[in-house]
């Protein structure tokens, strides 16, 4: 490196092995793109629509009536609390039976581990239309849904994070001759609680926005209101409660944003 | 449960309350959430029949659902239909990176000004509050049903997310390389090229990849709608109560998820960690907990 001049480093050629990723990795998408019949011309072509003049103007005296927008609108919300309520409650226990730290027994938790990816691979609206079918049209399948659903997620997270907890004050309690369960509870819940508020209130953002699509399978809520307008091509509803929907979520995501700030 | 969430946040890491307070405050946070969650039980017209007989019911369905009816979806193509559900992933994908790219460098404030920021930021934000099948149900009067309405609504939907996730890996970059550009004469643009992408562009590409991990659930779902995918074979079985075809259906999918999941999530690992490194413990649950709730704001 004496030399600066002359001694330009020569750009190192591709290796074989990167060249044959990245081609296959276009071949795929060229033929994937071929599969769903993909078009730039929809790009521009779809301004040009004329369906959009159906979305305008919007309708705020039908979106703001009691009846219409307003009460499944609640009913949504609802589900979303019911539903963060319970899969987060659930997740509690499970999330500590799930981690080697504090569940020694290497089935416990590695069966614990596998059950909960399943559940987790399943898409929630699957759930929906599974419960739907199970045990009724409604907002009570709905909510059941969405609980196995947030149970999923947050399991995930939470688990993740008593993996890393310290395990000093885990050992400590240990060594001082304490039995299992108090061992756990004194020496690994007061580091990963805040953590765990932190996530209950991102599940709760991520079942608001669930919630307002499980209607589209028939499981209550907002969604049963839009999938009745877009079969009458109401275009210019579904937009007025598409901004509602927008402010709701904003309003609770900033709420949820500042919580989380003081917790974490 | 109820009762130990609330609990929970009486421990912060702030300085502790004098006791009497720190338990008016649990009990009181406890209150709130046991009584929004009593309004909501109400709203949702659960009655005690409905209540008892769904464990009944749900494990009725369940036991029919064995052994599933494999042979039966094959003939119908699911194979295929599970695939396509992939390639509408993937497609989408790529159009949210594409698109997400270049907005993202526009949002971080460490490159951009603020009166581009702005816009911007609300754009991804808009975007993020839409949902999928939400995108779907209004692009398919306007590209008919089919694959491609689904793969437009996750596309879309994708920059949202993609954006603030890169929007956020562009802010945490060391600004020397920047400075060391502009002192050289450099443009705006050369200072993007050589001093941020280098640096951002393995979080990102472990960002999009995870994002295809989700968007493979989510055109699942697309199809439930028809906009193309593996969901309206789910959906027209369970309308006819077919269950042990719903099933195989079903164990496809989640078969499929779980490799996609298995596969990306070891690609993300080397990806960030490079060839030879190792990461350490600590770093997995912090990669988790940036890349799927965006905490570190």
């Amino acid at each position: 490196m004496t030399d600066i001049a002359s001694t330009r480093p020569t750009r190192p050629r591709p290796r074989i092995r990167t060249l044959g990723i990245t081609l296959a990795l276009v071949a795929f998408t060229v033929f994937a793109a071929r599969e769903v019949s993909f078009s730039f011309s929809t790009f521009w072509e779809v301004w040009s629509n004329p369906l959009w003049e159906k979305f305008w103007p919007i309708p705020w005296e039908w979106v703001l009536d009691g009846d219409n927008v307003i009460r499944p609108l609640v009913e949504t919300f609802q589900i979303a609390v019911v539903s963060t309520v319970i899969g987060c409650g659930l997740a509690l226990p499970i999330s500590f039976a799930m981690s080697p730290l504090t569940t020694p027994n290497r089935p416990t938790h590695l069966i614990s581990r596998a059950v909960m990816n399943v559940v987790r691979a399943v898409p929630d609206l699957f759930w929906a239309k599974l419960l739907v079918t199970a045990i009724g049209i409604g907002a009570f399948a709905g909510s059941w849904a969405l609980s196995v659903f947030s149970l999923a997620v947050m399991v995930k997270l939470f688990s993740e994070t008593i993996d890393s907890a310290d395990p000093g004050p885990l050992e400590a309690a240990r060594a001082a001759g304490g039995r299992h369960t108090p061992v756990v509870r004194t020496g690994v819940l007061p580091t990963v609680l805040p953590a765990y508020v932190a996530y209950a209130l991102y599940v709760f953002e991520l079942n608001i926005r669930a919630s307002v699509v499980l209607g589209l399978v028939g499981a209550g809520g907002i969604g049963r209101v839009l999938e009745a307008q877009r079969q009458f091509f109401k275009f210019d509803r579904i937009l007025g409660i598409l901004v509602l929907i927008f402010v709701i979520v904003w309003i609770v995501d900033q709420i949820s944003v500042a919580l989380r700030k003081r917790l974490v | 449960m109820t009762m130990t969430t609330a609990t929970a946040t009486g421990i912060t890491p702030r300085p502790p309350l004098p006791p009497r307070e720190a338990r008016k405050r649990r009990w009181g946070i406890a209150l709130v959430l046991i009584l929004a969650t009593l309004w909501s039980v109400s709203g949702l017209n659960i009655t005690f029949d409905r209540l008892v007989g769904a464990p009944g019911d749900a494990w009725a369905v369940l036991r029919q659902m064995v052994p599933p009816a494999f042979a039966k979806v094959y003939e119908r193509g699911v194979v295929g239909k599970i695939f396509e559900s992939v390639y509408i992933a993937w497609i989408g994908t790529i159009i949210g990176a594409i698109l997400s790219l270049p907005l993202a460098f526009l949002a971080a404030h460490n490159v951009a000004p603020g009166w581009v920021r702005t816009p911007v930021r609300q754009l991804f934000n808009a975007i993020r509050a839409v949902p999928e099948l939400i995108l779907a149900v209004i692009f398919i009067p306007i590209t008919g049903l089919g694959a491609w309405a689904g793969t437009l609504a996750i596309g879309i939907h994708s920059i949202g997310t993609l954006g603030k996730w890169a929007t956020e890996s562009i802010e945490s970059i060391d600004n020397g390389p920047i400075e060391a550009v502009q002192a050289t004469g450099g443009q705006w643009v050369s200072g993007m090229r050589w001093a941020v992408i280098p640096q951002v562009m393995p979080t990102i590409t472990s960002y999009w990849l995870f994002r295809f991990e989700i968007n493979v659930r989510a055109s699942a779902v697309l199809g439930m709608i028809g906009a193309g995918g593996v969901g309206s074979e789910l959906v027209s079985h369970l309308v006819f109560r077919d269950f042990p075809a719903a099933c195989a259906v079903l164990l496809m999918t989640i078969t499929v998820v779980l490799t996609i999941d298995t596969v990306s999530a070891a690609v993300r690992r080397r990806i960030i960690r490079g060839s030879t490194g190792t990461g350490d413990e600590a770093s997995r649950s912090t990669e988790a907990l940036v890349d799927l709730t965006g905490l570190k704001r």
